[in-house]
């Protein structure tokens, strides 16, 4: 498909509706792919006039945040807008009496968490790189960390949402009360759906009172299965632990601050494979008073081999968090895949993961959610004998082949050249043929994200 | 209706699964609500295969079908329009699967909610979305109006508590969504389903969430000289960091009401009382339980008692749950409310109530979900009196105003169905319901799925989906998998 526009008269066109000011080049590259121009419209009413503009004539648009999450998903047809949702920023509403918060798309999930600090709330999410992640982006990727365990993701907090369609128009769903069935929940729709269906300008939460005091316990095992029976303890136990994490013997090596690394393509592990890596790890973070987290001590019992609190318990879990920028500030060419499991199947993906790992030359590590089967796998290329595109392609297939059915793992990050051999998104429960009936009753055109997401 | 077409339903679902005689159909021409209107014929499916069967007929003979479940509905959502087919789940009621490793109910949509608890409470675990219709109201129900409850507070409404779902499409095709995993790759659509009030597909399957009881539950009871004490509690327990798992309120004279009903134990010169429920690990429970127990009295509580034993616990409960019945037993009629209020406008609202109220010279009882903001006014009133029913709708729709100013919702549990389909264009723009009309119709592309629901039928409506319900509208082009057109 060409366009009749020629680049000047689009520059002339964006810049009519943004400001010359707003408009830019950028040599930011999406999986390979320089975005055309960077708009950054300044209203939702802008953000409208310029997908219009792009709809009328055909011209591929990515919404884009902060630019943390960007290389998740497959090779974009191509980019002839970058629309930066950035200068869409502002907090529109707070009243902490009544727990919720309203905010602008563009803003930083930090910025808006310092606000709700100060009145000890928050939005209980922590996705990694906060600090400039935006909220729209967060919601766009369905961004969660381990607080998912208890408090689910951005759809259980997004209780309204303002988006902007191909054609324009400025739409809402849901409002601004933590309890709403008035008209079709858009804010589902739009969580996770990688920008591919709407532009997201707007988001409301529902905010939690933010915990007063918590503990870290951390629990070491022999193996896999010791590990998944102290799972089993817990779920039968009262604890309700905030988080719970399961840690592969490899991942600990990534859960402290990087080592400074000059070529990331020549950082690996000492002796990789040699190394008698055996111990599994659940860690569990408690909230509560000095009385409830001494229940927790007592039932855990022998089981802890450590506890965290204050200062190092928070770093902790913020390497928990960035576990997969910690892979990849190491190896440029990691393998991330993010896995969507039941309970049970938790124990299977990691067995398959060590299994299916070794034949293609790449080292695994593994830390996730045990409670509710989000885990976060890394592949480390083997740096004596780095795998092919192929091989990359080939582990990914072999390890989904083993997991239980009903599961679905997408790989969140994977040198750009072995996309090409395999679908990124892989296989999913959910009907994939009326996840595109979805997508082209609301951009018929496919303007948006065209060739990135599922849809 | 067509005699051909009651055969073929009969053929499909078997002899004593179709009811087309008068007086049977007038046994499903109501719900819980307001609205009425009888079908054409009623059938009872047993399987998916049979939905799928009744729904090609349906789509073929462009007739309108509306699921239904128990008929505890509160907004006409599984009322017919025209001669309608209503289709009840009713008799797929079996619990499929009860998978404990897993923490989770794989169910048929005709089964009840508190069976579903019953069932998997010997396992330590149960469905936690409680709405007070539970001893009838089916999950299948429960999925198309998103329903919540008192407990929702906590642990969230239907939606959040679902993760697959088996749907049947207008055109009779079984389609998955979701599954035993919390979430999966892809869009959503177990999540944007929920809540669609059978307007998108007829649900046949539903995989539910278990929860696990807690270890320790208590329940107090504030009680209140003035009404606006306890709607100040509600602000100051909210903001002092302790969430209940229920937060409920009932005004004075629904305290009397319930107290002539059932002996809940709720004084009867209270202004009003709070129902406040606190779960958990034993050490976490007691601890707040004192925290709001200090809040409930700095707010000017009279008492707060505590629930002695599970018996006297469940006592008071059984007064919140029967509320609406024992309104019933003092009215000919009334008219249940399901606005919601950002919490901090509690105390307003509930003067605001008052003075309509007084205006209309109507009682108008108030039981409701307080930590949420999600208020049941129920306006009391004589059908048989055109006056007061014509001011029971003026007093609605004030209320509702009222609502709507602090940037609530028309309704937050009940459903917008047939009832408060009016109301939508005062929450949402015609942009917004034209996009939600557009996703609409990528699964019913022909309104013969429970039409003219939901939204209200607008200009753009006619433009996109043509005269309801027999539409004509251009087929939407299948695609290859992969590509999409440009």
């Amino acid at each position: 498909m060409s366009t009749v526009t020629s680049p000047a008269s689009l520059d002339r066109d964006l810049a009519t509706i943004v400001g010359d000011a707003h408009i830019r080049r950028t040599a930011f590259e999406i999986n390979g792919v320089i975005p055309a121009i960077v708009v950054s419209p300044g209203s939702p009413d802008e953000v409208g006039a310029v997908l219009r503009l792009a709809n009328d004539r055909g011209l591929v648009v990515a919404p884009a945040g902060g630019l943390t999450q960007q290389q998740i998903g497959g090779v974009p047809e191509r980019i002839d807008i970058l629309l930066s949702t950035t200068r869409l920023n502002k907090i529109e509403q707070y009243d902490p009496g009544d727990l919720t918060i309203s905010v602008a798309a563009g803003m930083p999930f930090a910025q808006m968490q310092r606000t709700l600090r100060e009145h000890h709330q928050w939005v209980p999410c922590d996705a990694a790189n906060l600090d400039h992640a935006t909220i729209g982006g967060l919601l766009a990727t369905a961004a969660s960390g381990p607080l998912k365990s208890t408090f689910g993701h951005m759809r259980d907090f997004c209780i309204g949402v303002q988006f902007v369609t191909t054609d324009g128009k400025v739409v809402k769903g849901g409002g601004r009360v933590v309890k709403n069935v008035a008209g079709y929940d858009l804010m589902k729709l739009l969580t996770g759906s990688y920008g591919s269906l709407a532009v997201i300008t707007g988001v409301n939460f529902k905010v939690f009172p933010r915990p007063r005091q918590t503990r870290t316990f951390v629990c070491s095992f022999g193996s896999l299965d010791e590990a998944l029976k102290f799972r089993a303890f817990i779920f039968q136990s009262p604890l309700t632990p905030m988080c719970m994490e399961i840690i592969s013997p490899r991942a600990p090596e990534y859960l402290h601050d990087p080592a400074p690394v000059h070529d990331p393509d020549e950082y690996a592990p000492e002796e990789p494979l040699s190394l008698p890596a055996v111990e599994w790890q659940i860690v569990l973070r408690a909230a509560g008073s000095d009385n409830v987290l001494g229940r927790y001590a007592r039932e855990l019992g022998s089981a802890v081999a450590r506890t965290l609190e204050g200062a190092a318990e928070e770093q902790y879990w913020s390497w928990i968090s960035h576990f997969e920028r910690s892979v990849l500030s190491r190896h440029r060419n990691g393998l991330i895949i993010y896995t969507h499991l039941a309970i049970q199947s938790v124990g299977p993906a990691l067995q398959a993961l060590e299994r299916a790992a070794p034949d293609y030359n790449l080292i695994p590590a593994a830390v996730g959610r045990a409670a509710t089967g989000h885990l976060v796998l890394a592949l480390m290329p083997l740096s004596v004998d780095p795998p092919s595109a192929m091989q990359y392609a080939n582990c990914v297939s072999a390890f989904r082949g083993m997991l239980p059915p009903g599961s679905s793992a997408e790989v969140a990050h994977c040198p750009v050249e072995a996309k090409p051999h395999f679908d990124v998104w892989g296989t999913t429960p959910t009907d994939v043929n009326m996840m595109r009936a979805v997508k082209r009753a609301i951009d018929p055109k496919n303007i948006l994200n065209r060739g990135r997401f599922i849809v | 209706m067509d005699f051909s077409i009651i055969r073929q339903l009969r053929k499909i679902a078997g002899k004593d699964a179709v009811l087309d005689r008068p007086e049977e159909l007038m046994l499903y021409e109501y719900d819980a609500g307001v609205d009425k209107h009888r079908p054409g014929a009623v059938v009872f499916a047993q399987t998916t295969q049979q939905v799928s069967q009744i729904m090609r007929l349906a789509n073929d003979r462009k007739i309108p079908v509306v699921p239904r479940g128990a008929g505890t509905g509160l907004s006409g959502g599984a009322i017919a329009r025209r001669e309608a087919i209503v289709l009840s789940l009713a008799r797929m009621n079996r619990i499929l699967e009860i998978d404990v490793p897993n923490q989770r109910a794989v169910v048929q949509p005709g089964v009840v909610n508190l069976e579903l608890s019953n069932a998997t409470a010997k396992y330590g675990y149960y469905y936690a979305p409680d709405p007070s219709s539970q001893k009838a109201c089916t999950i299948g129900g429960n999925v198309s109006e998103n329903s919540g409850g008192p407990h929702t507070l906590a642990l969230g409404v239907t939606v959040n508590h679902v993760t697959g779902l088996e749907i049947v499409l207008p055109n009779g095709k079984v389609i998955e969504f979701g599954g035993k995993a919390q979430d999966s790759t892809g869009l959503d659509l177990t999540g944007f389903f929920v809540g669609s009030e059978g307007t998108m597909g007829v649900v046949t399957e539903i995989t539910v969430k278990l929860t696990k009881l807690p270890e320790h539950v208590t329940t107090l009871l504030g009680i209140y000289n003035t009404v606006e004490d306890a709607a100040n509690t509600v602000v100051a327990i909210t903001q002092s960091g302790v969430t209940p798992a229920a937060l409920e309120m009932l005004d004075g004279w629904m305290v009397r009401c319930v107290e002539a009903n059932v002996h809940a134990g709720y004084p009867e010169d209270a202004a009003a009382v709070l129902l406040i429920e606190l779960e958990g690990m034993k050490e976490a429970v007691e601890e707040q339980a004192e925290a709001v127990s200090a809040v409930c009295m700095q707010q000017k509580a009279r008492e707060v008692r505590r629930a002695r034993d599970e018996k006297q616990r469940q006592l008071l409960w059984l007064g919140r749950k029967t509320a609406f019945g024992a309104v019933g037993r003092v009215s000919p009629s009334y008219y249940t409310q399901d606005g919601v209020i950002p919490r901090t406008k509690v105390p307003y609202t509930l003067a605001e109530i008052e003075r309509i109220s007084k205006k209309y010279g109507l009682i108008i009882g108030n039981v409701f979900h307080a930590g949420d903001g999600n208020l049941h006014p129920l306006i009391l009133f004589d059908a048989r009196d055109p006056k007061q029913t014509e001011n029971s709708r003026k007093a609605a729709k004030e209320i509702m105003a009222c609502c709507l100013s602090f940037g609530g919702s028309i309704t937050g549990e009940h459903g917008v169905g047939m009832e408060k389909m009016g109301l939508m264009t005062a929450m949402f723009t015609e942009d917004d319901l034209e996009v939600m009309v557009r996703l609409r119709n990528a699964f019913n592309p022909e309104s013969i799925l429970n039409p003219q629901k939901v939204i209200p039928d607008l200009h753009f409506c006619r433009e996109i989906t043509g005269p309801l319900p027999k539409a004509k509208v251009e087929p939407v082009a299948e695609v290859p998998a992969g590509r999409m057109p440009v």
